[in-house]
C-alpha cells in the first residue's frame, strides 16, 4: 500500500509515494539520493543514521516515512548549508573528530541536537550527547573536544 | 617547502566525510545494478547431499561453486577456503551460493524456500577437542601451524632456576566492528571485470579474483572505495566476497551490489583469535628470569586464513618486553568448525602482551617482591636479543616511558590511596603494562612476499601523485604520504595528490596491513621523492622504487632465526579503575600513555590511532563479549555484541618519546597497532590491583569477578 | 504489504482498532528492530498497522496530589524532560538506550513490548503503577503487575490502546535504581532493580523492591516486602533470611548478556544494601 506523504526535507516542502512503513533511512538514501545519512546497523544501536525530525535528533533507520507527515525533516544535507554547520565542520577538522568518517555525518547531527540543547554543555553532557553514535576509530576524545570547541566558536549561534 | 614534519596539517578527506558527501561503497548506484544475498550453511559440519532451488523468476540466479571458472579456493596465504562450499561446510555461515537479481524482495523470498540438505558431521567445536580430533578438519594434526621457536639452553636455565612459576591465560574473540560493514560490487565490462569496495588490500583482492575467474591479470581491476574503517577486518575477507561479486558479475555481465548487514558481519567474518597460553617461568635467586617455556594455542576456526602468521606474530612476542635469553615457545593454530579467526589490529600481540604481562605480574607477586622493580630487572635493552635470537639495535627508551607513565598518572601516590580507600570499601586500582610492536611484515616478508614498489608521476604543472595500493581507511595514511612526499620534495603539500586505489593505475605497494604504511611504504615515498627531485626540471616524470631489505639483518624463515622485525615500537600503558563493589561493574576513571614510534608524521594523526587503539584495547578487555555455543556466534547482533560508547571510557592522556628508526621516513616507526595492544593487560591488573584476585582471562566480566569473589569469601 | 492507518486523534484510532485486529505503532524502537528485513526493504508485520505516537490525548503528563498520569505515547524524553516529575522517576528513563531512541521509544511503547528486561518497569512496578487501557467500549484500569504476564505477553485486549500511566505520587524517604547494563549507554539489562522504603521516625512504614531481567517478568514480592516490615516492627530484622526468601524467587537465566549466578547475587546485593541503608537499624 502506498500513500502520498507530504513533508518539509531540508526546509524543502516535498511529496512522495512510499509505503508509509518504509524506513525514513532508505527513503532518504533511494528516493531521494541523500546518501550523507549512513546505515551502520539498522538496529539503532549505533547512529549513523541520525537525523533531526521536528527538531528531535532520531535514527531514521527505526522511523517510518508514514510519521514524518507534516514534520520537518533535517538530514546532512540540509543542515550543511548552515552556518552551525560551518563552525562544527572547523572544530571537528581541527580537533582531529574524524577517521573514517562512516559516523561522522550521523555524529554531526547528534552534536547539533545536543548545541541546540545546551549551548555550553560539560564534557558529561558532551558524552552523554554523542553516547549513541559509536565510533570504533577515534575513542571519542577528539570528537568530544571537537564539540567543546564548537560550543566556545560557535557562541550565540545555538 | 619548510615545515616541521609531526605539525598537524589538514587533511583533504576529512571534509567531504563531514559533509556526507564522500561515497562509501553502499552510496554507489550503477546502472542495472542487481543486488546479492548471500545462502549460508546452518551447520557447523556437514556434506551437502542436495540443495533444493526454487523455480526462479526471470532475472534471477543462483551463484555458486559451478560458477568459478577458476580455482575454487581464495588465495589468502594456503588455498583452503573455497569462494562457495564445494560439498561440505565447516562452519555456520559458511557461504554457499549467491541469490542475485534486481528486487530485493524477490531475492529474499527465493532464499527462504531454498532448502540445503546436509548430513552432520560431529564438528569440533574447542581447540581441547582439536587437538585430539578423530576427523580433523585439516591436515593429519588439525592444526593449520604447528611451530616452535627456541633459542638458549633450557636444561642449564632450568638447573641454574630457583623458582619455577606456571600459568595459563586465556583471551577471547574480537570482532572489528568498523562502521562500515563489508561491502563490494562487482562489474563486468567487455571482458573485464572491476571490484570496488570497502577494503584494506587491493592487490591481495586482486591476486584471489584473478585466480577465481582464471582471468590474466589486465582483465581484473580493483577500486578502493571511501573506507569506514577496518582494523584488520578488510584484510582477508574482502578477497572472498571480492571472488563472490566477480563470479555474479561475470554471470550476469551486470553489476552485482553485496552489502552485508551489520549482524550478518557480526556473526560471518573473521575476528581475533582466541587464544589459550601457557607460560612456565625459571628465575634464579636475583630474581631474573633464566628461562620460559611457552605453548600458545590459536583458535583459528575452519579455515588457515591468516592464522600461520598472527601465530608467529604470538610466538616472536611470547616474551613480551623482558629479556628471556633461554626460550621454547610452541604453537599451534587449531582448526575449530566455526567462523574463520582472522587479522584484528595487533595480528597475535594483543594475546600474547596479555599473557606476559600478567605472568610477570604473577611471578612477583608469587615471589613477594614489587613487580616494577622485578619487570625492570628484566627489561629489554639494546644490544639484548629477540625471542628470534634477532639484535635490539636501537635504544629501547622503557625505562624512561615507565617513569614518565608513572608520574602522568601520579601512580605511586594513587598505589597509596587506594590502599587506604579500600579499608573503607571502595575499590580503586592501577595497573600498567609495558609492549611492542614490530613493524611491517615479520621475518624477511617484505623482501620474500610484498616486494612494495612505490611510483610518483610529477605532472608539467608541478603536481605530484603518489601512485600506492595502500588505502586511507581513517588512520590518515592518504595524509602522511602526502608530508612524506611534500617534506622530502619541498614543495607545498597542496601540490601532492593521494586519490583512493586503483590497481589499474597503481603500483603494489602492498597491503594496508602490519603497521607498514608510514614506517615501510612511507620510506618507499621518502625514496621515490629524492629520486623525483633529482630530476625536478622535468616537464613529466614518473619514478618508481622498489622494497629493498635493509643491510646487515637476517631472517631464516624455515627456522623462525634472526630478526623478526627491522624496527619495533614501544609503548606504555597505565589504566585506572573503579570497582562497583556490589556489582563488580568496573568503571575506567584514567588511561595514560607514552608511546615510542619514532618521530611523529603527524601528531594530530597519531592522537588518533592512540585514543582509537587503546579504547579497542579497552573494549577487547571489558565489554567485547563474544562467545560460542555449538559452533554458532551468542552474541551476533549488534545489541549483544557492544563496543565502547563514548560514555565507557575516560579522556585518555598520551605523550610521546622519540627513539627514531634511521630505515624509516624521517624517523618514523610502526603506530596503528601498538595502540591496541597494552590496554588490555594494563585493565587487567588494575583490576587486580583494586580487588585483590588474579586475573587470567580477557575480557573481564563482571560475572566473572563476582564468582572470584564469592569464592573467596 | 499491509495497510497503514494514521487516526487524527484517539477516537478515530479507537474506531480502526474495534473493526480489525491492527498492530499498534508507538515509537516504534522495538517493532522496527522486530520487523526489520534486509537494508532497503521495508520491515514487516503481519496486521495493519495504526501511528498512535502523534496523538495528542496520549502526550500529556498531568500530575496532582495523587497521581502522576503519564499519557502513553510520552516518549522517554518528554519524560525526563518534563519539570514536575520528581528525579527518582526520572531516572529509570535516562538510563533507557541513547538520546536518539529516547526521542522516539515511549512509555506505552516499552509497556506494552512488556520485555523483562523493559528498564522503567521495576520502578513502575515499585511504586504499584496502573495503566489505562481504553477501547470504544470504555477505560479500565488495570495495575501493571497483572498487566504484563510474561515475555511480550499481556493483558490488553485487540480493541484497546494503553491511553495512561497513572503512578501514585506517594512519598518515599528512601529510593534506589539501579541498572546494571553490558555498557554504559546504549545497553540492554543484565539487572534492573528498584527498592522504596517510606520510614517515619523509627519506624518503617513501606518497603518493596522489584527487579527486571531476571525471570519472564518483573519480580516482585509483597509477602517478603511485609515480613520486611514486620521483623523491622519487632526489632528482628534478618537481612541473611530475607536474601534467602528474595533468593527462592528471583530465578534468572544465563544468556548472551550475563549469567543467571550474577544476576541473582546482584539482585540479592542490591537488597542487602538498601536494607543497610535504612535508618531504622
Amino acid at each position: 500500500m502506498e500513500n502520498k506523504i507530504r513533508f518539509t526535507l531540508n526546509f524543502k516542502t516535498v511529496e512522495i509515494s512510499a509505503s508509509p512503513l518504509k524506513r525514513l533511512l532508505d527513503v532518504l538514501r533511494e528516493d531521494f539520493s541523500l546518501t550523507g545519512t549512513k546505515e551502520g546497523c539498522g538496529e539503532g544501536e549505533c547512529g549513523a543514521c541520525s537525523i533531526i525530525v521536528d527538531g528531535e535528533l532520531v535514527n531514521s533507520c527505526l522511523y517510518p516515512v508514514g510519521r514524518v507527515e507534516g514534520k520537518e525533516v533535517l538530514t546532512i544535507e540540509g543542515f550543511r548549508s548552515t552556518p552551525e554547520f560551518e563552525v562544527l565542520r572547523e572544530s571537528f577538522e581541527e580537533a582531529g573528530a574524524v577517521q573514517c568518517g562512516f559516523c561522522t555525518p550521523g555524529m554531526i547531527m547528534a552534536a547539533e541536537f545536543l548545541l541546540r540543547k545546551y549551548p555550553h554543555p560539560t564534557e558529561e553532557q558532551i558524552r552523554k550527547g554523542i553516547s549513541g553514535n559509536l565510533c570504533r576509530c577515534t575513542g571519542y576524545d577528539m570528537i568530544v573536544k571537537a564539540i567543546k570547541l564548537a560550543s566556545e566558536r560557535g557562541d550565540g549561534l545555538w | 617547502m619548510e615545515f616541521n614534519i609531526s605539525q598537524s596539517v589538514r587533511r583533504e578527506d576529512v571534509p567531504d566525510k563531514i559533509a556526507g558527501i564522500a561515497k562509501y561503497i553502499g552510496d554507489y548506484k550503477f546502472k542495472d545494478m542487481l543486488y546479492a544475498r548471500t545462502l549460508r550453511s546452518t551447520e557447523a559440519r556437514a556434506i551437502i547431499k542436495n540443495i533444493v532451488f526454487p523455480k526462479l523468476p526471470d532475472g534471477y540466479c543462483i551463484v555458486d561453486k559451478g560458477d568459478v571458472p577458476g580455482r575454487n579456493r581464495v588465495k589468502i596465504i594456503d588455498y583452503d577456503m573455497p569462494f562457495f562450499a564445494d560439498g561440505v561446510v565447516n562452519y555456520i555461515g559458511e557461504p554457499i551460493a549467491l541469490v542475485v537479481g534486481k528486487d530485493k524482495r524477490v531475492i529474499e523470498s527465493i532464499l527462504s524456500q531454498i532448502r540445503v540438505e546436509y548430513q552432520r558431521i560431529e564438528p569440533i567445536l574447542s581447540v581441547e577437542d582439536g587437538l585430539n580430533a578423530e576427523k580433523p578438519i585439516f591436515g593429519d594434526n588439525n592444526c593449520f601451524s604447528d611451530y616452535t621457536i627456541s633459542k638458549g639452553d633450557m636444561v642449564s636455565a632450568k638447573r641454574r632456576a630457583k623458582f619455577v612459576y606456571e600459568g595459563e591465560y586465556e583471551t577471547g574473540y574480537q570482532e572489528q566492528f568498523y562502521l562500515e560493514p563489508q561491502g563490494m560490487i562487482g562489474v563486468y565490462e567487455e571482458g573485464k571485470v572491476s571490484i570496488y569496495g570497502s577494503i584494506q588490500c587491493p592487490y591481495y583482492v586482486k591476486n584471489a579474483v584473478e585466480e577465481c575467474l582464471g582471468f590474466e591479470p589486465y582483465r581484473v581491476r580493483i577500486v578502493q572505495t571511501t573506507t569506514g574503517g577496518g582494523f584488520g577486518g578488510k584484510e582477508d575477507y574482502p578477497s572472498l566476497i571480492g571472488g563472490q561479486v566477480a563470479c555474479a558479475a561475470l554471470k550476469t555481465k551486470k553489476p552485482v551490489c553485496l552489502i552485508f548487514e551489520r549482524n550478518e558481519d557480526i556473526e560471518v567474518t573473521t575476528k581475533r583469535h582466541p587464544s589459550k597460553i601457557r607460560l612456565k617461568s625459571y628465575i634464579d635467586e636475583n630474581y631474573r628470569v633464566l628461562g620460559m617455556e611457552g605453548d600458545i594455542v590459536l583458535d583459528a576456526g575452519a579455515y588457515s586464513g591468516l592464522s600461520s602468521v598472527v601465530l608467529q606474530r604470538a610466538m616472536f612476542a611470547s616474551a613480551g618486553v623482558y629479556n628471556i635469553e633461554n626460550l621454547v615457545v610452541r604453537g599451534r593454530a587449531v582448526a575449530t568448525n566455526k567462523v574463520v579467526s582472522g587479522a584484528f589490529r595487533g595480528f597475535g600481540a594483543p594475546q600474547a602482551f596479555f599473557a606476559i604481562e600478567m605472568h610477570m605480574e604473577h611471578i612477583a607477586r608469587e615471589l613477594g617482591i614489587d613487580p616494577f622493580e622485578f619487570k625492570l630487572s628484566n627489561i629489554l635493552r639494546q644490544g639484548d636479543r629477540s625471542t628470534t635470537g634477532g639484535l635490539y639495535r636501537d635504544r629501547i627508551l622503557l625505562p624512561e616511558m615507565v617513569n614518565r607513565v608513572i608520574k602522568m598518572s601520579s601512580l605511586e601516590e594513587k598505589k597509596k590511596a587506594f590502599k587506604e580507600k579500600r579499608k573503607i570499601g571502595k575499590l580503586n586500582g592501577i595497573g600498567l603494562s609495558m609492549f611492542f610492536h614490530g613493524g611491517g611484515f615479520t621475518g624477511s616478508g617484505e623482501r620474500d612476499h610484498i616486494k612494495g614498489r612505490v611510483r610518483l608521476v610529477k605532472d608539467d604543472k608541478g603536481y605530484v601523485e603518489i601512485l600506492v595500493s595502500n588505502v586511507e581507511m581513517g588512520q590518515g595514511a592518504g595524509t602522511t604520504l602526502r608530508k612524506i612526499a611534500a617534506k622530502t620534495l619541498e614543495v607545498p603539500l597542496s601540490k601532492i595528490i593521494f586519490n583512493n586505489p586503483d590497481t589499474d593505475r597503481v603500483p603494489d605497494s602492498g597491503p594496508t596491513v602490519a603497521s607498514r604504511t608510514t614506517v615501510i611504504v612511507g620510506k618507499l615515498v621518502q625514496e621515490a621523492s629524492e629520486k623525483l627531485k633529482e630530476r625536478w626540471s622535468e616537464d613529466r616524470v614518473e619514478v618508481e622504487v622498489q622494497y629493498k631489505y635493509p643491510e646487515g639483518f637476517y631472517w631464516d624463515n624455515d627456522r623462525f632465526e634472526g630478526d623478526a622485525y627491522t624496527s619495533y615500537s614501544w609503548g606504555v600503558n597505565a589504566v585506572e579503575v573503579e570497582v562497583d563493589p556490589t556489582t563488580c561493574e568496573v568503571k575506567i576513571n584514567g588511561v595514560w600513555a607514552v608511546f615510542d614510534i619514532g618521530s611523529a608524521i603527524d601528531e594530530r594523526i597519531v592522537k588518533g590511532q592512540i585514543d582509537g587503539g587503546i579504547v579497542q584495547g579497552l573494549g577487547y578487555a571489558s565489554i567485547e563479549v563474544m562467545e560460542d555455543r555449538s559452533g554458532k556466534i551468542m552474541q551476533r547482533k549488534s545489541t549483544d555484541y557492544t563496543i565502547p560508547t563514548s560514555m565507557d571510557v575516560p579522556e585518555i592522556k598520551s605523550e610521546l618519546m622519540c627513539e627514531p628508526y634511521g630505515g624509516g621516513p624521517f624517523g618514523a616507526k610502526a603506530l596503528g597497532e601498538l595502540t591496541l595492544v597494552g590496554a588490555a593487560p594494563a585493565y587487567a591488573l588494575a583490576i587486580e590491583d583494586a580487588l585483590g584476585v588474579k586475573i587470567n582471562k580477557i575480557p573481564v566480566r563482571p560475572e566473572h569477578l563476582m564468582e572470584v569473589v564469592q569464592n573467596g569469601k | 504489504m499491509v495497510k497503514v492507518y494514521r487516526p487524527s486523534n484517539l477516537k478515530e484510532a479507537l474506531e480502526i482498532i474495534s473493526s480489525e485486529k491492527c498492530t499498534l505503532f508507538a515509537g516504534g524502537t522495538d517493532l522496527m528492530v522486530k520487523g526489520k528485513s534486509w537494508s532497503g526493504l521495508e520491515p514487516s508485520f503481519d496486521r495493519p498497522v495504526v501511528f498512535i505516537s502523534d496523538l495528542d490525548e496520549l502526550r500529556k503528563i498531568k500530575i496532582n496530589e495523587f497521581f502522576l498520569t503519564i499519557g502513553g505515547a510520552c516518549t522517554f524524553t518528554r519524560i525526563i524532560d518534563n519539570s514536575q516529575i520528581p528525579d527518582f522517576i526520572k531516572e529509570a528513563f535516562i538510563m533507557i538506550a541513547s538520546p536518539g531512541i529516547r526521542n522516539m521509544a515511549t512509555i506505552g511503547g516499552n509497556i506494552c513490548n512488556s520485555s523483562p528486561a523493559g528498564d522503567c518497569l521495576p520502578l513502575l512496578y515499585a511504586m504499584d503503577a496502573s495503566v489505562v487501557l481504553e477501547s470504544i467500549y470504555g477505560r479500565r484500569e488495570v495495575n501493571i503487575e497483572d498487566f504484563i504476564l510474561g515475555p511480550g505477553k499481556n493483558v490488553i485486549g485487540w480493541n484497546e490502546i494503553l491511553t495512561e500511566v497513572r503512578i501514585p505520587t506517594k512519598n518515599f524517604k528512601i529510593r534506589a535504581y539501579r541498572k546494571v547494563g553490558t555498557r554504559k549507554s546504549t545497553a540492554l539489562s543484565k539487572v534492573s532493580f528498584a527498592g522504596l522504603a517510606e520510614i517515619e521516625g523509627e519506624e518503617l512504614k513501606d518497603i518493596r523492591f522489584a527487579f527486571g531481567a531476571v525471570g519472564p517478568t518483573v519480580v516482585r514480592s509483597r509477602r517478603i516486602e511485609k515480613k520486611i516490615v514486620e521483623m523491622v516492627s519487632e526489632k528482628k530484622l534478618e537481612v541473611g533470611e530475607i536474601k534467602k526468601m528474595y533468593g527462592s524467587i528471583i530465578k534468572p537465566i544465563d544468556d548472551q548478556r550475563s549469567t543467571a549466578n550474577y544476576r541473582r547475587e546482584v539482585c540479592l546485593r542490591f537488597v542487602e544494601n538498601f536494607l543497610m541503608s535504612c535508618k531504622w537499624r
